[in-house]
């Protein structure tokens, strides 16, 4: 046995080329980002962006919400790629929670607002495919460059991290989609959109022992 | 108190030497891979001999190749500006996790066989195979190229689980299987012609 392993030594040493160490797990969000926003903005352009977008730029709830889901993007990302950096500090899985609250506090409390001024008899969750739609296109690109890079890193906690990714993801979807869809019924977003990013972070956690995997990082560096 | 001291100058001074060995690996520098897979080694036998007590020395070593596997695979992870142990020990925790979770599942995996002489009336399984020239085979075996015959030794001469033998040699399972069943069709037309 020990004889195995000083030839796998051998076969290591001799096979070794300089690699580049990955970037922080910050700067490593910030490319994501960049390139995710540009794919969001030419989704929803292709989309046609919302109509009265300029008079929602006016409506603070509305500009919390989108800049809220956004840091949340950003902060799920960066706690996502830095769980696949071995040592790094778990501090930072809790970077994402305080945008997060924010985001989900401001829609729930407009959903409150909403049921206290329309009364629980005329509440009713409406059917909002397209919602569900524009959330998972606008977050395709942004999912499949997260896996890739996570892909990249160690797979120490693959559920937890492709959650994470899953969360950045849909979070900038979430964002392009409420530049698209001109619906501000809080229900609808609270369902419609934040249930769809909670649903892709779900099956990213799912998935996440078969995208993420030893043998697969193994195999890639042979 | 003053040992303490010397003992945590020279814990850092290691950490210093194998954080440059590593950043000299990143480089592509084989010979301070070499010195650095070395000391990581021996570092590793260690810390799992220590944390797997229960563990016969077989299994220690095949953890520790995991370890060193991965190490390999992941070098990019590594910030050259950060400290090695620590990095180095996240991986050994998640890879001990993962071979604690195999282990636990493995006696749930095996069905237990009662070891019954088994006995069949044809008549073909009950003649003596003729042996063949032991020496042929020998000159044969040496006479394949360098992968079937490692495969060949590794599967069939030393009865490595193809797992074993895949990461012993660095080739993929399928790789093993290709070169096998290639060697057993080059030994088989080698010695009935």
């Amino acid at each position: 046995m020990t004889a195995d392993t000083n030839r796998i030594l051998e076969r290591l040493a001799a096979g070794v080329e300089p690699v580049r160490p990955l970037a922080t797990p910050w700067r490593r969000a910030a490319a994501w980002c960049g390139v995710s926003l540009a794919y969001v903005g030419a989704v929803a352009v292709t989309m046609s962006v919302r109509r009265d977008v300029i008079s929602t730029l006016s409506d603070s709830g509305f500009v919390v919400e989108q800049m809220a889901a956004l840091l949340t993007g950003v902060a799920a990302a960066t706690a996502a790629l830095a769980t696949t950096i071995p040592g790094y500090s778990r501090k930072i899985l809790l970077l994402p929670l305080l945008p997060l609250a924010v985001w989900l506090g401001n829609v729930g409390q407009s959903c409150v607002q909403d049921w206290m001024a329309i009364g629980p008899q005329n509440w009713a969750i409406a059917e909002h495919w397209p919602c569900l739609v524009v959330t998972i296109v606008a977050g395709a690109l942004p999912s499949v460059a997260m896996v890739l890079m996570l892909r990249r890193g160690a797979p120490l906690t693959p559920g937890l991290t492709l959650a994470l990714g899953g969360l950045a993801a849909g979070a900038l979807g979430h964002f392009g989609s409420r530049l698209v869809h001109p619906l501000d019924a809080s229900v609808v977003v609270l369902v419609w959109h934040i249930g769809t990013v909670l649903g892709l972070c779900l099956l990213a956690r799912l998935a996440g022992r078969h995208f993420l995997t030893w043998r697969s990082l193994v195999q890639a560096a042979d | 108190m003053v040992r303490h001291g010397l003992d945590m100058i020279d814990h850092g001074a290691s950490n210093d030497r194998l954080a440059a060995l590593m950043r000299a690996a990143q480089a592509g520098d084989a010979g301070a891979y070499v010195q650095l897979l070395q000391d990581v080694t021996a570092r590793l036998r260690r810390i799992v001999g220590r944390q797997r007590q229960f563990l016969a020395a077989e299994d220690v070593e095949d953890l520790v190749q995991d370890i060193l596997l991965s190490l390999h695979a992941a070098r990019a992870t590594y910030n050259p500006r950060r400290p090695f142990m620590p990095w180095l020990l996240a991986i050994v925790k998640n890879r001990l996790a993962d071979g604690a979770r195999r282990y636990a599942r493995g006696p749930a995996r095996e069905v237990h066989v009662e070891d019954l002489d088994v006995t069949f009336l044809a008549e073909m399984t009950n003649t003596v195979t003729e042996v063949g020239d032991p020496e042929a085979l020998r000159q044969a075996i040496e006479a394949l190229p360098a992968g079937q015959r490692e495969a060949i030794e590794m599967l069939k001469l030393r009865e490595m689980s193809l797992k074993e033998a895949a990461a012993a040699s660095g080739t993929s399972v399928g790789a093993l299987k290709v070169a096998t069943h290639r060697a057993m069709a080059a030994l088989r037309n080698k010695l009935t012609s």
